[in-house]
């Protein structure tokens, strides 16, 4: 009985050690992510008083692009979701959307409001892929064309999208985002301004639940009325402005939102394109990409800038976001076990020794640490292995940190875009950003163990997100 | 006093404490932030009220420059200048807008500030104007000087002072790549001649240097937005040892010819626009180059030359060894001054590389009924697979068929039968049956069904059922009847 009394000792101790130490480490880096970003998005957007969007609009050497729009049973969105695409300001703009073995009215919809014809087209596919059923096109809108294919998934269809592509570069963006019209514009602008070989630029991908939509295109910006909706937009603010913006000064971005990133089809294509083994193929294609560069030796530039503008909807009820987090948090693992001969690898540079250990030790382990120690504090509390007042500190500091953090994303916000118009909106955002962390984030935390242990199990099914309709 | 584990209650309250106070300062920071910046706002908007409406007539002429010039300089404060160059540069200019707005921001005296900052005559602002002005941090923190020079070279290219453009010439070697990529955008906009070399200079140096910082592409940019007059000043990088500095050369060349080309559909490339001597280079070297690069961008050039020996040379680029080489050819002849050379794009039909014989399609549609006979014999006549699919993809592309369909009714004998009948064979007929399902033309439909009725096409089937159903028409659907009885036979059989 002592003995096993000693065990359980000896692994609360361990575990005190682990929790403390992911505490540390993850607010250390998120603390060091923060500073980084409060300098690079400020400079950042100071820097674009001079971008010069005009001279990259009317350049003949600004490259063509083609946005990639992945659809299954988007009927409700897909046709004004394409108007506003083909509105898209950028000089050789082609679009494909791609219907994914859609069940409902999609297609019809798209043949009817665009007055496409189905054709018999010659497909090369570069990237295998399900069974295409026809190419649909209006000689008309010769930069428009709509595939129909076999469900296979999101990979499947962009890898479908990829194969019509002519353009070097392409867009990924998904159905239910209206993109800002020079979104394109500005997520191109570090790729033709760089003297660098880039091969992806990812965009901040806000939140659309709110706010008033007009012939596909956000006129007027608002906050969200229910609370989860409000949570995440303070959570998106943080991930895409000082997460990702922070891992891009660092030079380890390892995360590209699929819902608005533009790679260049080449790369894109030499790896493999997008797969079908994760529920991430975002993420999975990033860390792809850097696992070929590195393998072939190709000196290649991934990057991150926050002012091109993808709204999109955010689960508005509980159980969607339920869904959202625990695919994330399993296409996170999955993509991070399969690569994980990364992990410290120098020849990966940053990548290898500092973003990779991140994402694992606290994005992906984390979670579960995190929610261990939602039980094992009052286990330790209970058996008199943590002093009270150590343990109810080192709680409220956990939770006072989150809130510095969440609080910190808002101000990177206030400081460069100011999206939220009014001072009501700010004191809303800022009220969000401190409760946060009390009720919400340990949900969320719920889900991401789910995802993890989904992850453990081997679940491989595909949890559709549907939404509630913005505007 | 040496940090003990007795000590953690006191430092974990200490972390605490400070993070609480850190948190605070972020909200009183963000909340202070919106104030000033709403502020700031209602001053500018009140500013914009009052004055925008000035400078817009004045740039429209219907108020006259001096009064207007006189009211500006009634603004006054210490965040002046910036308040007048964010009203002055609010909306771009139109061409016949930037000559006035030029006068108006010299007389200003923006024009002198934006040259001292460029040339990097800064100083350190006091505390109090760092706080008092928008712009103060910048002027305070010398590591940031590098914003001003940027937007001060900007600014000058907005307003094309060409006066500064040795400064702008000069800023191409400043320290920060931010000034370096503005200031070659400004000379681009300002298209002063005597710096058009400057820029040839940077182009050479970022391929032969590595380190430079500058983007290829917003080099290429500027050099191509300059007259096609300046293409001579590029000769000495046509002929260069180094291939990829032959190679930018000739596609810069080539953007430039083209984008005058896109405003005049007669355009040639006679003595007056392009020298002798460059002429000669295209036709004598480029076009023979090892680069295959550049062979395949001095094709469209060449194809505007006003000289006898660009059809022949345009003629041995269509047969090279690089499938790039004979694209970039094919599409150089898609103009109608090259009719006569159809019979030698239509072999290119059956080119082993896809995009080359998409390329023909292409070239000879643009040819009209000369082309597009060429390309129907061609996918009558050839064996070739991979050539038939190709012109049937193009085909539907161009939206050919419905014209086509349309010949066919009213032709007795025409080629246009014989291609659709090609493209029944190759299963090609989707957009067929999508015209024939809403077409009115019932002789068209009757025609069809008479010829390509009893197909076993399952679309064609699948329309003449519809046809035999539902069709309105008696004669019509007791024809679709009749055809359809011994295709179901057959196809039983």
């Amino acid at each position: 009985m002592e003995d096993w009394r000693q065990i359980f000792y000896h692994a609360m101790n361990m575990f005190n050690v682990v929790i403390v130490s992911y505490f540390f480490m993850a607010n250390g880096m998120y603390t060091i992510l923060m500073l980084v970003s409060l300098g690079s998005v400020w400079l950042h957007n100071r820097r674009l008083t001079y971008q010069g969007l005009d001279e990259l609009r009317e350049s003949a050497v600004t490259p063509p692009a083609t946005i990639l729009v992945p659809a299954w049973n988007e009927q409700d969105v897909i046709v004004e979701s394409v108007r506003s695409i083909l509105r898209t300001d950028y000089p050789a703009l082609e679009v494909i959307v791609i219907d994914d073995g859609s069940t409902d009215e999609s297609m019809d919809r798209l043949i009817a409001a665009f007055r496409l014809v189905k054709m018999d087209l010659i497909y090369r596919p570069r990237l295998a892929t399900k069974a295409v059923k026809g190419f649909y096109m209006n000689p008309r809108i010769p930069n428009l064309m709509v595939i129909s294919k076999e469900n296979g998934g999101k990979p499947d269809a962009l890898n479908v999208g990829i194969n019509m592509c002519r353009t070097p570069y392409f867009c990924t963006l998904d159905a239910d985002c209206i993109l800002e019209r020079d979104a394109l514009l500005r997520l191109m602008r570090p790729i033709v301004r760089s003297p660098e070989n880039t091969v992806a630029s990812g965009g901040i991908v806000r939140i659309l639940n709110g706010c008033e939509v007009k012939d596909g295109k956000v006129i007027s910006v608002k906050l969200p009325k229910t609370a989860v909706e409000r949570f995440q937009v303070v959570e998106y603010l943080r991930s895409f402005l000082f997460g990702r913006t922070g891992w891009d000064l660092l030079g380890g971005t390892l995360i590209v939102s699929g819902a608005f990133a533009v790679f260049h089809r080449e790369t894109v294509l030499e790896t493999g394109g997008f797969l079908h083994d994760t529920v991430t193929e975002d993420m999975d294609l990033i860390v792809q990409i850097h696992r070929w560069a590195a393998h072939h030796q190709r000196k290649i530039k991934m990057v991150f800038t926050s002012d091109p503008v993808c709204w999109t909807e955010c689960p508005a009820k509980v159980p969607m976001l339920g869904r959202q987090r625990r695919r994330w948090q399993m296409g996170l693992c999955q993509t991070l076990w399969k690569s994980s001969e990364m992990l410290f690898n120098s020849k990966y540079g940053v990548i290898g020794m500092v973003s990779f250990p991140f994402h694992l030790y606290v994005e992906a382990i984390g979670s579960v640490v995190e929610f261990l120690g939602y039980f094992m504090v009052p286990l330790a509390l209970l058996f008199g292995m943590v002093p009270v007042p150590l343990a109810v500190l080192f709680i409220v500091l956990s939770l006072v940190y989150g809130s510095f953090l969440s609080v910190g994303s808002v101000l990177l916000e206030e400081l460069t875009y100011r999206r939220y118009p009014g001072l009501r909106d700010l004191v809303i955002l800022l009220v969000y950003a401190v409760l946060e962390n009390i009720g919400y984030r340990q949900m969320v935390l719920l889900y991401r163990v789910q995802g993890v242990l989904r992850f453990i199990t081997g679940f491989r099914s595909w949890e559709k997100v549907t939404h509630v309709g913005a505007g | 006093m040496p940090v003990l584990i007795e000590h953690i209650y006191e430092i974990v309250v200490a972390i605490v404490i400070t993070v609480l106070l850190g948190t605070g300062a972020l909200i009183i920071m963000a909340v202070a932030r919106r104030q000033r910046r709403e502020s700031y706002f209602r001053r500018i908007d009140d500013l914009r009220q009052r004055y925008g409406p000035v400078i817009a007539s004045m740039l429209s002429q219907k108020l006259e420059y001096e009064r207007g010039r006189d009211v500006l300089k009634g603004i006054s404060g210490v965040d002046r200048d910036y308040v007048l160059e964010q009203l002055c540069l609010e909306k771009k200019p139109t061409p016949d807008q930037v000559p006035i707005l030029r006068r108006l921001c010299e007389d200003l005296g923006l024009v002198r500030l934006w040259q001292q900052r460029l040339s990097g005559q800064l100083g350190i602002a006091s505390i109090r104007d760092t706080l008092a002005s928008p712009e103060g941090i910048l002027h305070r923190v010398g590591r940031l000087h590098f914003l001003l020079r940027a937007k001060a070279a900007d600014n000058l290219g907005i307003i094309q002072h060409r006066a500064s453009w040795p400064l702008l010439v000069k800023a191409l070697e400043d320290p920060h790549p931010d000034v370096q990529a503005v200031a070659v955008r400004s000379l681009a906009a300002i298209q002063e001649p005597a710096s058009f070399g400057p820029l040839v200079e940077r182009l050479h140096a970022v391929i032969l240097k590595p380190s430079t910082r500058l983007s290829l592409r917003s080099i290429k940019t500027a050099l191509i937005s300059f007259p096609l007059k300046q293409a001579v000043g590029l000769i000495p990088s046509l002929t260069h040892a180094h291939r990829r500095i032959r190679f930018l050369a000739t596609d810069i060349i080539r953007e430039m010819v083209e984008r005058q080309a896109a405003w005049d559909e007669d355009f040639v490339l006679d003595a007056q626009v392009f020298p002798a001597e460059l002429g000669n280079i295209f036709l004598g070297q480029l076009c023979f180059d090892e680069n295959p690069d550049v062979r395949a961008r001095s094709a469209p050039v060449i194809s505007f030359l006003a000289d006898p020996r660009s059809t022949p040379v345009l003629l041995t680029l269509l047969e090279d060894a690089q499938w790039f080489v004979r694209l970039h050819a094919v599409r150089a002849l898609a103009k109608r001054k090259f009719l006569s050379q159809a019979p030698q794009v239509a072999q290119r039909l059956t080119d082993p590389h896809w995009m080359v014989r998409e390329a023909a399609a292409r070239t000879l549609l643009v040819f009209g009924r000369v082309g597009s006979d060429q390309l129907a014999g061609h996918f009558l006549a050839t064996q070739d697979r991979y050539s038939q699919e190709q012109i049937a993809d193009e085909i539907q592309r161009a939206g050919l068929v419905p014209n086509m369909l349309a010949q066919y009714a009213t032709e007795a004998e025409g080629s246009e039968g014989k291609v659709i009948e090609q493209l029944v064979q190759m299963g090609k007929t989707s957009y067929v049956v999508s015209v024939l399902q809403t077409t009115s033309d019932q002789r068209l439909r009757r025609k069809f069904l008479m010829n390509f009725g009893r197909y076993l096409d399952p679309q064609i089937r699948g329309w003449v059922q519809q046809v035999a159903t539902e069709e309105t028409d008696p004669n019509l659907r007791t024809l679709a009847q009749t055809v359809i009885r011994p295709a179901t036979k057959q196809g039983e059989s």
